[in-house]
């Protein structure tokens, strides 16, 4: 039996590397593309070798097992309430959405049709970070104190600056990978966020926010840090960074995710690179995916994971406007 | 030739008196509270064990402050009194009201008062410095600093672990990133911390700081006394819209010796980082060069009273921040309560 994987739409670049990895599964069908700028839809169906659909109900027309959304934040909410009915599974790439409204209305829509709501959460699948789930389970540390983090990135540009489509900069894109997984690592929440936002601090004019330190608490009692800043510049070696280390009463364990690299010198890109040369932790994402549809269990990130990662980022938005720390679960008025 | 006193043989004082004993000075010798200390100093590195503060601060014409914090305020006040000129090693006091004493005293007394913030002597540190005001960075965005190692062993240097004598890992460890943050990117608006000096765990102190400056730049500064014996490490990162440069201690040591161990021997103390140069490029020889080189050319410190006062005003306001689980206002933050 194959499983046929629709991809709506590749406004957010990893829709290249999910795209690949459905190519290099076996048992697994790219089914087509549907993307609502045709150009980039048909560029992207051309490179992989499948259909181009102008609308998305054609794309779901082809009975599919599943669909994977990569658009702006803003419209995964209209995309799964299209694909809710006529897929049974959806792959949603991070952050859930713009709003906590429009996540928990994504979650309902899935619920009330029977349709099974991930999230693409890939670090999950590093290796290092299973290790350090790993040594975590294994109670290593002892009691855990703190959790000093950073998801660095360069600046994306594109619609990640437009806050309109994605829901805010630097602190909605890299809040949510880490804190999903301290969430996972200790089955917990983030109970209180304090939040030093810089707004076009690193990059004159961009009229948003491209830097964000966050301090929280977790329900465990440990507490941490996190940057999210976009403060790679285009000649830094690799295009980011996801950093954490867990410090508690019997030492620290420090994982630099992506650390698996080549030093690169060329003439020819005038800058030193690091090639990476760990293993795919989006292959791992897509892989839990495509197990999920082919077994039928749950999905291993759900789209409550989605909604509490995001509420954490809308929290810390929340809190530098305010100038204190805020606690979490955000009341009404959630969005950012 | 000027003749220096070093006041306190611990630490701090035996690696001064290392570097002093380089430099063209006479070391006139050592008072501390225990003579057999001051004794066993001048015996190691020269000059005698003065029986009394008075009569060093007689036979000197510079004084070197390497005592336990609280004690800094009385000998900066005594040695300003007999008109010397004075190095102090950072914090520069335990309370801001005994650190603004401290300048005005040494104003009125018209003697020269340096202190001993080193990390802006590290060379590394202060190369990043040079890279920042290059301009090659752009204008400054984020600091990133690490500065940790182990818990100090209670038996060898009590009065760091008891807080209201060291003001723990914030006044011990965070204020050297403090100040050379304030060096680097200005003064600071507001403070946020987060960390163990007020929790029930006993045998470690950690603090993840978060500074805003006046500047709207943001910092992220973590201080630790909470790593495993023998894991001292610093790290510096800053960013700008232009660039950004990150320097770790981790990274490429330019020497490493691995030796087979029948059993792991993990040096006790308060963990000191090894920078392995050459000795005119030793960051305590370049520090106390430069003081003695401006005490004799008239030139302004590289630090001056005011950026200790400011870099003690930060830190006792992270503490603050600490205790009271909100950020606090740096320009209007004062001390409460009897001290």
């Amino acid at each position: 039996m194959t499983i046929k994987i629709g991809m709506l739409s590749f406004a957010h670049m990893h829709a290249h590397s999910y795209a690949a990895c459905l190519k290099q599964i076996p048992g697994v069908e790219l089914a087509g593309i549907a993307d609502d700028d045709p150009e980039r839809g048909r560029e992207m169906a051309t490179q992989f070798d499948v259909n181009f659909f102008p609308s998305v109900e054609t794309l779901l027309d082809k009975k599919l097992d599943g669909v994977i959304i990569c658009s702006e934040n803003a419209k995964h909410r209209p995309l799964t309430e299209l694909a809710a009915p006529r897929a049974a599974h959806i792959l949603c790439e991070k952050p859930i959405a713009a709003t906590l409204a429009d996540a928990q209305a994504m979650i309902d829509v899935c619920a009330a049709h029977g349709t099974k709501l991930q999230i693409a959460f890939p670090v999950r699948f590093s290796a290092p970070v299973q290790r350090l789930k790993a040594i975590l389970d294994e109670g290593t540390l002892g009691r855990i104190y703190s959790v000093k983090t950073t998801n660095h990135g360069r600046m994306p540009g594109g619609w990640f600056i437009d806050k309109a489509l994605a829901g805010g900069g630097a602190v909605i894109d890299h809040t949510v990978h880490v804190i999903d997984l301290l969430r996972w690592f200790w089955d917990t929440e983030v109970t209180e966020v304090y939040a030093e936002i810089g707004h076009s601090l690193l990059h004159p004019g961009l009229g948003i926010d491209d830097a964000g330190l966050l301090s929280f608490k977790l329900a465990t009692g440990a507490y941490g840090t996190l940057d999210t800043s976009w403060s790679r510049p285009e000649s830094y070696p690799t295009w980011g960074d996801v950093k954490l280390e867990v410090l508690g009463e019997r030492g620290i364990v420090r994982v630099d995710a992506f650390n698996q690299n080549i030093a690169l010198y060329s003439d020819q890109t005038g800058k030193g690179q690091w090639v990476n040369w760990g293993s795919n932790i989006d292959l791992g994402l897509i892989q839990d995916f495509v197990d999920m549809i082919a077994t039928g269990r749950e999905p291993f990130i759900t789209g409550y994971d989605g909604l509490k990662a995001l509420e954490v980022a809308l929290a810390a938005y929340r809190s530098a406007e305010r100038g204190e720390p805020v606690s979490l679960p955000l009341g009404e008025g959630g969005s950012a | 030739m000027k003749r220096v006193g070093i006041i306190g043989t611990g630490l701090t004082g035996s690696m001064h008196a290392e570097r002093w004993a380089q430099l063209p000075v006479e070391l006139a010798g050592f008072y501390t509270r225990t003579p057999a200390r001051a004794q066993a100093a001048a015996d190691r590195y020269g000059g005698r064990a003065f029986p009394s503060l008075e009569a060093l601060l007689a036979q000197v014409d510079v004084v070197d402050i390497c005592t336990p914090t609280p004690s800094h305020k009385d000998l900066v006040l005594a040695a300003a009194a007999a008109g010397k000129d004075i190095i102090c090693e950072k914090p520069m006091a335990r309370h801001l009201r005994d650190a603004e004493e401290m300048v005005v005293a040494c104003e009125k007394a018209g003697v020269r008062l340096f202190m001993a913030h080193v990390v802006r002597f590290f060379p590394e540190y202060a190369r990043a410095k040079e890279i920042l005001d290059s301009g090659r960075l752009g204008r400054p965005g984020v600091i990133r600093t690490v500065r940790g190692g182990n818990f100090p062993a209670p038996d060898t240097q009590n009065w760091y672990i008891d807080f209201e004598q060291g003001g723990g890992v914030i006044m011990d460890m965070l204020i050297h990133d403090i100040d050379y943050a304030r060096w680097c990117f200005g003064e600071a608006e507001r403070v946020f911390a987060r960390g163990l000096t007020f929790s029930d765990v006993q045998d470690a102190d950690h603090v993840l700081l978060t500074v805003r400056f006046q500047n709207g730049a943001i910092g992220h500064l973590e201080g630790s006394w909470a790593f495993p014996p023998g894991n001292f490490r610093t790290r510096l990162e800053m960013a700008g819209d232009g660039g950004l440069l990150e320097v770790d201690s981790l990274d490429n040591p330019p020497i490493k010796v691995t030796l087979k161990q029948k059993e792991t021997d993990l040096a006790a103390g308060v963990p000191v980082p090894e920078s392995s140069m050459h000795p005119t490029d030793d960051p305590y020889t370049r520090e106390i060069a430069h003081f003695l080189s401006c005490l004799e050319s008239g030139d302004d410190f590289l630090v001056s009273p005011r950026d200790g006062l400011e870099a003690l005003r930060i830190a006792l306001a992270a503490i603050e921040s600490l205790r009271l689980g909100r950020p606090v206002d740096v320009t209007t933050f004062e001390e409460e309560g009897p001290l």
